[in-house]
């Protein structure tokens, strides 16, 4: 039995990101994450977060609504009024999300136990279920592919990015739109104990034969995902060790014990140790972020990683230059 | 592609093990208790199908996670995949994770980390599971699970998979239903004229899902094909356009026609919406079928069991095929008009030959799941 592969038989389709949206507080573009902060700019959410279709629903959902349209905007994939322009019923949403209504639970408590059960507002009834996000998102861009919200501890977002991909390899979506999203609050604050912060982003995988053939612009290749015991399993099973040297480690601040030779000398970034916990919102920033340093044409993979001896597991992403950047020798992937 | 089903285990209000559950279907019995879980005096809706492993003065954190730990050790023993699952994929499908224990914290201070919202962490204690998920894909996100299962095993990722749903009650679930709800149910009655609305029940199943050949034990039954889909219509309401394309898509991934289908387990939550929604889309979906299949609606018995609620369906399923039986809808005297021609079982279980079965599971936000599976001779 095997329990994780890097999907690298002959058939399996190559999957690229064409898109990414952000809803980040102080950070304008996906390049900016890998450099020091400028801490102002990026999204507002005191004005971006308002708006007809944004009423009545949870905050996670509308930051999640905001980066997807972002993202759907960047692959080319939205029209002038914001709708999507691409194939509604083979589009997939998978949305990461640890904590997106945990603000409405925790609330709804507080109201029964004051007002009873007539103090509750209709209008919540869509956030006591987690997946509220993902079905809004499907809703406002009309996406009626497979729709999965992962909410799956600290490595949701590589895991969620990962599921993306399977649904594109298995032939169940011909894109995939992959939201991670978390809400400042002060329930949120209360559970993580520190600084709850407004993170949403989304990233845009499709093929990368049907990228091409609509003329999109690949800016990373998915070549390996998988969530095991620990670092070095992770690595060995995303297929990291025979992939090329790897030039980004964006790690999660877990301890690199099984790291080994392959990332003793590779560039680090931990992207919550300038913005904070980001939770299930960590794994497919982590992916935005990769795809940002590949598309600027800098040398070598892109690993990430989320969770470690004190969680239940490591996941690892890999990420790899698309196909338009890579040197001739190294093309894979491509069918005769 | 079929997979086999070679491990099964669930838990309901009506029984701790498959057969126990399906027998107190057939033997139809009111199966409703005046609700427990929380302080009645602030609800409206009086009863619920709540699993009674709650001490008497107050409720435990983390009973979802003991439920699935439970099922996930019995299906794998019944696969003799014995205890240690570090090489195997866990899914869950599941509609509130652990928001249960997050309202005991958030009010009580009751002993809940973070890490204990999803399940990996309970299956990295108990098994040794790491290729662990939780799906938080609302009332159909165990069968959900199950299409993904299957995908991991024709990609190639794994031979052996297992799959689970669970969900326990929660406070903001519950009353949030009761206050839109305008008339309060008093029981689930899926498809009868008095249906009235949905009310939530408990519980947890699991199937260990294998490509063909891997297993070395008996095969319960075989998965040939499961759709995965949404609306992309309304956050909570149904849409019978999103469930036909869900019904035909599953048809066509197991390779088969409405007239090959001998049995439905319905959705069947209990609201007219739903009811009205899925009875439309069958009826239209065996026209001109023959004489249709038999449909049964198990939440009649065991409440809304929410994420897990389309694997325990499944699992009745793969009995009822086993036995030759279908459990009755309780309670089901007078059909809704939009059910009439459809072959719901009334009153005692009824006798077949019954070789495929058609599992419906929907949720909200839309997202929808059907899954075809066959008896196995």
């Amino acid at each position: 039995m095997t329990a994780t592969s890097t999907w690298s038989g002959p058939d399996a389709r190559e999957v690229v990101v064409t898109g990414i949206g952000q809803a980040l507080p102080g950070v304008a573009t996906p390049g900016d994450l890998l450099g020091p902060l400028p801490g102002e700019g990026g999204f507002d959410p005191a004005t971006g977060l308002i708006g007809r279709e944004l009423r009545h629903k949870d905050r996670a959902s509308r930051l999640a609504l905001r980066a997807a349209g972002f993202a759907l905007h960047d692959a080319g994939l939205a029209d002038t009024d914001g709708m999507f322009t691409g194939a509604s019923g083979a589009t997939a949403v998978v949305v990461s999300t640890n904590l997106g209504n945990a603000d409405s639970v925790c609330e709804a408590v507080d109201t029964i136990a004051t007002a009873g059960v007539t103090g509750l507002s209709p209008l919540g009834l869509p956030q006591t279920s987690s997946n509220v996000i993902a079905g809004w998102v499907a809703i406002r861009y009309r996406l009626r592919g497979p729709n999965l919200t992962v909410s799956n501890g600290v490595t949701s977002g590589l895991d969620a990015v990962g599921w993306a991909r399977n649904l594109i390899v298995a032939g169940r979506a011909e894109a995939a739109v992959v939201v991670g999203v978390e809400p400042a609050n002060y329930v949120v604050t209360k559970i993580l104990g520190d600084q709850s912060t407004d993170a949403a982003v989304a990233v845009v995988l499709e093929p990368a034969d049907a990228a091409a053939s609509r003329g999109a612009r690949p800016r990373a290749t998915i070549t390996g995902y998988a969530r095991t015991r620990n670092l070095a399993e992770a690595l060995a099973s995303t297929g990291a060790t025979e992939e090329g040297p790897v030039g980004l480690w964006l790690t999660d601040g877990s301890e690199a014990a099984g790291a080994g030779r392959l990332l003793a000398a590779t560039r680090r970034v931990d992207l919550e140790s300038q913005l904070g916990p980001l939770s299930g919102a960590l794994g497919v920033l982590q992916c935005a972020a990769a795809a940002a340093h590949l598309d600027s044409g800098a040398t070598g993979n892109v690993l990430a990683t989320a969770g470690g001896p004190r969680h239940d597991a490591t996941a690892a992403l890999l990420l790899t230059p698309p196909p338009a950047l890579r040197p001739s020798t190294q093309e894979r992937g491509q069918q005769p | 592609m079929t997979w086999d089903i070679t491990g099964m285990a669930a838990v309901a209000n009506i029984g701790a093990t498959p057969g126990e559950i399906f027998a107190a279907l057939c033997a139809g019995q009111e199966s409703r208790t005046p609700l427990k879980a929380f302080d009645p005096a602030k609800y409206r809706a009086a009863y619920a199908y709540e699993i009674d492993d709650r001490p008497e003065d107050g409720d435990l954190p983390l009973r979802a996670t003991r439920w699935l730990t439970t099922v996930v050790r019995q299906a794998a023993h019944d696969a003799g995949l014995g205890e240690d699952l570090a090489q195997v994929p866990v899914l869950v499908g599941t509609t509130m994770r652990e928001q249960r224990s997050l309202e005991l914290w958030w009010r009580d201070g009751a002993q809940v980390a973070l890490e204990d919202l999803h399940f990996g962490t309970a299956l990295k204690a108990a098994f040794g599971a790491c290729t662990t998920y939780t799906f938080a894909n609302a009332c159909s996100a165990s069968l959900y699970a199950l299409g993904m299962a299957t995908d991991m095993i024709d990609l190639g990722l794994a031979d052996t998979v297992i799959v689970a749903g669970t969900d326990a009650a929660t406070e903001g679930g519950f009353g949030t239903l009761d206050r839109v709800q305008n008339d309060i149910p008093d029981a689930l009655r899926p498809f009868d004229a008095t249906h009235k609305g949905m009310l939530m029940g408990e519980g947890a199943a699991a199937v260990v899902v294998q490509r063909t050949g891997t297993g070395t034990g008996r095969v319960h039954a075989r998965v040939r094909g499961v759709s995965m889909n949404c609306d992309a219509h309304h956050a909570t309401a149904p849409d019978p356009d999103g469930i036909t394309r869900a019904v035909r898509d599953a048809y066509a991934r197991a390779g088969v026609r409405a007239g090959d289908i001998d049995l439905v387990m319905l959705h069947g939550s209990g609201t007219p919406l739903n009811d009205e929604t899925e009875s439309g889309v069958l009826r239209q979906v065996f026209e001109g079928a023959g004489a249709g299949p038999r449909m049964t609606a198990i939440k009649a018995m065991t409440g809304h069991t929410m994420g897990g609620s389309g694997l325990l369906s499944l699992v009745m399923a793969v009995i009822a095929m086993k036995s030759g039986t279908v459990p009755p809808v309780l309670g089901l005297a007078n059909p809704i008009p939009e059910a009439a021609g459809l072959g719901l079982v009334q009153g005692r279980p009824a006798a077949g030959d019954l070789s495929l079965a058609q599992v419906d599971a929907f949720g909200f936000g839309g997202i929808n799941a059907v899954a075809i599976v066959e008896a196995v001779r």
